[in-house]
């Protein structure tokens, strides 16, 4: 379907989607950690922010809604700052650190 | 005295002013840089044109998009009226053509960025979007979808480069070339840059790219390579300490008309390592004694620019 706000692919005016928010799920597959939470832009790092749940099958799991755009973010795995595998992008955070990336549309 | 004026708070103000209205009037410039080889349908450059003439039509984000064109491409076809209707009626509709005589796709990027620099102004981010690729299919839709995510990026992120990057099994062409030949001859002549190349990209002479109009400024200033110009890109982020991202826009396989033969495998390891010689000489003739290590580098080059010829023999022959 194709409007001028939905369309199948491809760059659109946004200005609906930059209020909006839409949920993201995180997960981290960790299951020796002892703690695990989601840190990054939308949160200022903060470890204390987003503390992830483990699930039956031991991976850590975190819904979040984030704004349109594009997120840094990053695992802090036992106080330790981890890449997310499944991550669409990698950069550096503003401490030179390597961090993920998830767009959000 | 100048110092001093430029310090006032009313010059203060006027500087923060025209910085926004920069940031106000920030323009991505997309620049599509029309395959060589004339495919034998437009199915995959129409899915690329829909994109096109979207990016066109919205103005207040996007400047008019280049296309490049290399004239023996438009002289191949020029009696050919399916070529000239496609130039004519989409090409030329949703995008200023540029023909340009090239000795190579680099050389093509040159001339798109360097024009559409031209008419940058100082926010602008530019956007590279190669034409030979399957964008008609329905993983090519898809990475469609995500390439506008590599502007965004810059612009979101303050970034200075974002490579594209796309998926690929372990024995596609692509991928032995950058295993066996890119990064090998890279960690040969660059160590420790390569290094930290790879800690964002596998891809890092992908075509899929976008940069910020101050490293593309000294991009252009600098020498320009005939080839393997991403490579070149990402040593000069890192010799400056520039902010790379890397994004995965999907998967995705070249057309059969752009895919590697052999020979064409073995041309793109023996141009990288001609790049990479030279860059190191540059980088390095002011420096005494620079001849003697770079014999060592040469010596060990040769040998790993043969045994990636050796595989990628047995592995494309």
């Amino acid at each position: 379907m194709t409007s001028k706000n939905m369309n199948s692919f491809g760059p659109l005016p946004r200005p609906i989607a930059k209020k909006t928010l839409r949920g993201v799920n995180f997960i981290c597959n960790a299951p020796q950690a002892q703690a695990v939470s989601l840190v990054g832009d939308f949160n200022g790092w903060n470890p204390a922010a987003h503390p992830m749940r483990q699930m039956p099958d031991r991976a850590w799991f975190l819904k979040v809604d984030l704004h349109h755009g594009h997120h840094r973010y990053a695992f802090l795995v036992d106080g330790t700052l981890t890449l997310d595998p499944r991550a669409q992008g990698i950069t550096r955070n503003d401490n030179g650190e390597r961090v993920s990336l998830v767009p959000v549309s | 005295m100048k110092q001093t004026e430029a310090g006032t708070p009313g010059n203060q103000r006027e500087a923060a002013k025209s910085e926004s209205a920069a940031v106000q009037n920030r323009k991505i410039h997309p620049v599509v840089i029309y395959p060589f080889k004339q495919p034998s349908d437009y199915f995959d450059l129409k899915a690329l044109y829909e994109l096109i003439a979207r990016l066109d039509a919205e103005k207040d984000k996007y400047a008019r998009p280049i296309t490049v064109m290399d004239r023996k491409t438009h002289y191949a076809m020029e009696r050919t009226k399916p070529f000239l209707d496609f130039r004519k009626n989409t090409v030329a509709r949703h995008s200023d053509i540029l023909d340009a005589w090239c000795v190579d796709t680099c050389q093509m990027w040159y001339s798109g960025l360097g024009m559409a620099f031209e008419k940058g102004g100082p926010e602008d981010v530019y956007w590279l979007i190669p034409g030979d690729f399957n964008y008609g299919t329905a993983v090519g839709q898809e990475v469609l979808g995500r390439l506008h995510d590599l502007p965004e990026i810059i612009v979101e992120l303050q970034q200075d480069l974002c490579i594209g990057e796309i998926a690929t099994d372990h024995n596609n062409s692509k991928q032995l070339i950058d295993t066996y030949g890119t990064f090998a001859l890279l960690y040969n002549w660059f160590p420790a840059e390569a290094q930290e190349i790879r800690q964002f990209t596998e891809r890092p002479r992908s075509e899929f790219l976008a940069v910020r109009r101050g490293f593309l400024g000294e991009l252009l200033r600098q020498r320009w390579y005939a080839y393997e110009q991403t490579v070149v890109m990402l040593l000069q982020a890192v010799f400056s300490r520039k902010r790379i991202s890397r994004f995965f826009v999907g998967n995705i396989s070249d057309v059969p008309e752009g895919r590697e033969s052999l020979a064409s495998a073995m041309q793109q390891v023996e141009r990288t390592e001609r790049v990479l010689k030279t860059l190191w000489r540059e980088r390095h003739e002011s420096k005494a004694g620079w001849t003697e290590q770079y014999r060592v580098l040469e010596t060990q080059s040769e040998q790993v620019l043969r045994t990636a010829l050796i595989i990628l023999q047995n592995l494309l022959g």
